[in-house]
């Protein structure tokens, strides 16, 4: 399911929360849309999920709009999307598989058809045998998965993720990111993920929008994006990305050789991580790299090398090993400037 | 003396009984009036359809008949009783202001739990496709119940309470046997049974609601 929406606009007040958002969410993928806290995305996955109705724009499902829907409709639509949230938002009420069957008994499925589902489900997930758990016996982890369990009950088109890790350690972040995926694939599921964290766009999108004061700043493929920021909060997202070792596995730390932090920060895509560009510039040029901090990053299949450093050498020379860089595709950012 | 006992036994059996009808008949009024006070209320209180009008009128309604003296209410409710019992006196016949009276009290208890449900455990089930009927009968009474249950035991003792009182005009009872043998025949020894057995009486529906309740608890 192809998810289109064409210049969305919400206010609350003087508030504009989501201020003319244009975007294509292609079919069978994982879409991430990333933004700061107050950028808009609350409003704006409220709106794709049409649990609320946008001010102006408009919102299609394939080629059906779906933002004027009768109250009707809206519920029959609803019952094939699938939505998992931050706090998970279970029925404390119900065990773990009585959650699962929710949305199943409100569309009116008979027990057995419910009982059977509820068994895949669970296996589906991983928590064959827990169906009996009381919800607050699980794990965050564990409540996430029964959440995902639950909104996949009625086997949905889409799925929306509003920070749906936010609230769960790295490891368990790790896994249910791979579920995620893995479910994906197995269902062809259109995944729209929402999210603060750089991390999760990394590890799980294929493409993602960056959203600032309820607009689109950036969009495209994560692989291009990670290694060609354009604007400002991009770079700031992905800067928090390689300082803070936040992630899961070792690869992507960032090596600190010194406290001082460098005046450049370069990034090197692809087939350029496993090249020796700096010391054939520095032969060439005459200037030193001073290199201050380092890393590579897995993002999907491509490496990214960030490495932050000093360029010595006078003006003239700064200025030619900086050309040089960028003429041999390292993206090079200079601090403060 | 043993007339004495089989009039205490007596009246015992009519507070139990005011108390019964009296509880199933606010629950019966007050339990909707509950339910359409959270459901008019404003989103971020949790209103699944949110009315301001309409949820304002029946707030001031309910406050006004809360505000009331129960005793004026009964005097008022008089011809209520008649029309509906055929008297104004008895036992029966004081159910009628009993319920109404606790009637506003049990929908604003009613309306704190269904407020009390996380809104994001009501957002989740709307974003499934629930209708506004299995929002409620599904979701949010379900969630809410150990609260309701709370609510139900502090109705009950507020009843037991009232019904005493509804005893001095002509409701018999437990209260009514405390005035008329306890405080006008000063008989002492009547007055300290009443008023024994009322508060046994509190004690065992107080123990009762709070196991209930947290029986409830325990299962999540």
């Amino acid at each position: 399911m192809q998810i289109t929406l064409d210049n969305l606009k919400r206010s609350y007040g003087n508030l504009h929360a989501v201020n003319g958002v244009s975007l294509a969410i292609p079919s069978n993928t994982i879409y991430g849309i990333i933004g700061r806290s107050g950028a808009g995305k609350s409003t704006l996955v409220r709106l794709i999920s049409l649990l609320e109705s946008p001010d102006a724009g408009e919102v299609y499902y394939d080629d059906l709009r779906v933002d004027n829907l009768s109250k009707a409709e809206l519920i029959t639509r609803r019952r094939r999307i699938g939505m998992i949230f931050q706090n998970f938002n279970l029925f404390s009420s119900r065990n773990a598989a009585e959650n699962i069957a929710y949305p199943m008994e409100i569309t009116g499925m008979t027990r057995s058809e419910i009982d059977t589902r509820v068994e895949e489900l669970l296996t589906l997930v991983d928590l064959e045998g827990r169906g009996t758990a009381p919800i607050s016996t699980l794990s965050g982890g564990q409540k996430q998965r029964v959440a995902i369990a639950r909104a996949l009950a009625c086997k949905p088109d889409i799925l929306f993720c509003d920070e749906a890790t936010s609230a769960l350690d790295p490891q368990t972040t790790h896994s249910i990111l791979a579920l995620l995926k893995e479910i994906q694939k197995k269902m062809a599921l259109t995944v729209v993920m929402i999210t603060h964290q750089m991390e999760v766009v990394r590890d799980a999108c294929e493409q993602v929008a960056v959203l600032n004061d309820g607009m689109v700043v950036e969009q495209g493929y994560v692989t291009e994006i990670f290694s060609n920021p354009q604007s400002e909060v991009t770079k700031d997202f992905l800067s928090h990305l390689v300082g803070v070792d936040e992630a899961s596995s070792n690869s992507d730390k960032m090596v600190h050789w010194s406290t001082k932090k460098g005046a450049y920060t370069l990034r090197f895509r692809g087939g350029t991580t496993d090249q020796p560009i700096l010391s054939r510039i520095s032969r060439d040029v005459g200037a030193e790299f001073n290199i201050r901090a380092g890393g590579v990053q897995k993002v999907g299949d491509v490496e990214i090398g960030t490495m932050v450093v000093d360029i010595s050498g006078d003006e003239d020379m700064q200025r030619k090993a900086i050309q040089a860089l960028r003429e041999q595709g390292v993206l090079v950012e200079e601090e403060n400037k | 003396m043993s007339k004495l006992w089989i009039l205490v036994f007596q009246s015992t059996g009519q507070t139990l009984a005011m108390v019964f009808f009296s509880t199933f008949f606010s629950l019966l009024l007050g339990l909707p009036l509950g339910i359409l006070l959270s459901a008019t209320s404003s989103e971020e209180q949790g209103g699944i359809i949110p009315h301001p009008v309409l949820n304002n009128v029946l707030g001031r309604i309910v406050n006004v008949l809360r505000s009331f003296p129960f005793i004026i209410l009964m005097i008022l409710l008089f011809p209520l009783s008649r029309l509906l019992i055929g008297t104004s006196i008895g036992t029966a016949a004081t159910i009628v202001p009993l319920s109404i009276a606790a009637a506003p009290f049990v929908a604003r208890v009613i309306e704190t739990a269904l407020k009390e449900v996380d809104p994001g455990v009501v957002q989740a089930a709307r974003a499934m496709g629930s209708t506004n009927w299995q929002i409620i009968w599904k979701v949010l009474i379900p969630e809410a119940l150990p609260s309701l249950v709370s609510g139900v035991t502090l109705t009950i003792i507020n009843l037991i309470g009232y019904s005493a009182m509804a005893g001095a005009i002509g409701g018999g009872g437990l209260g009514d046997l405390a005035i008329r043998y306890g405080y006008q025949r000063f008989r002492g020894d009547v007055m300290l049974v009443a008023v024994v057995i009322i508060l046994v009486l509190v004690e065992i529906i107080q123990v009762i609601g709070n196991k209930i309740s947290a029986r409830l608890i325990a299962k999540r």
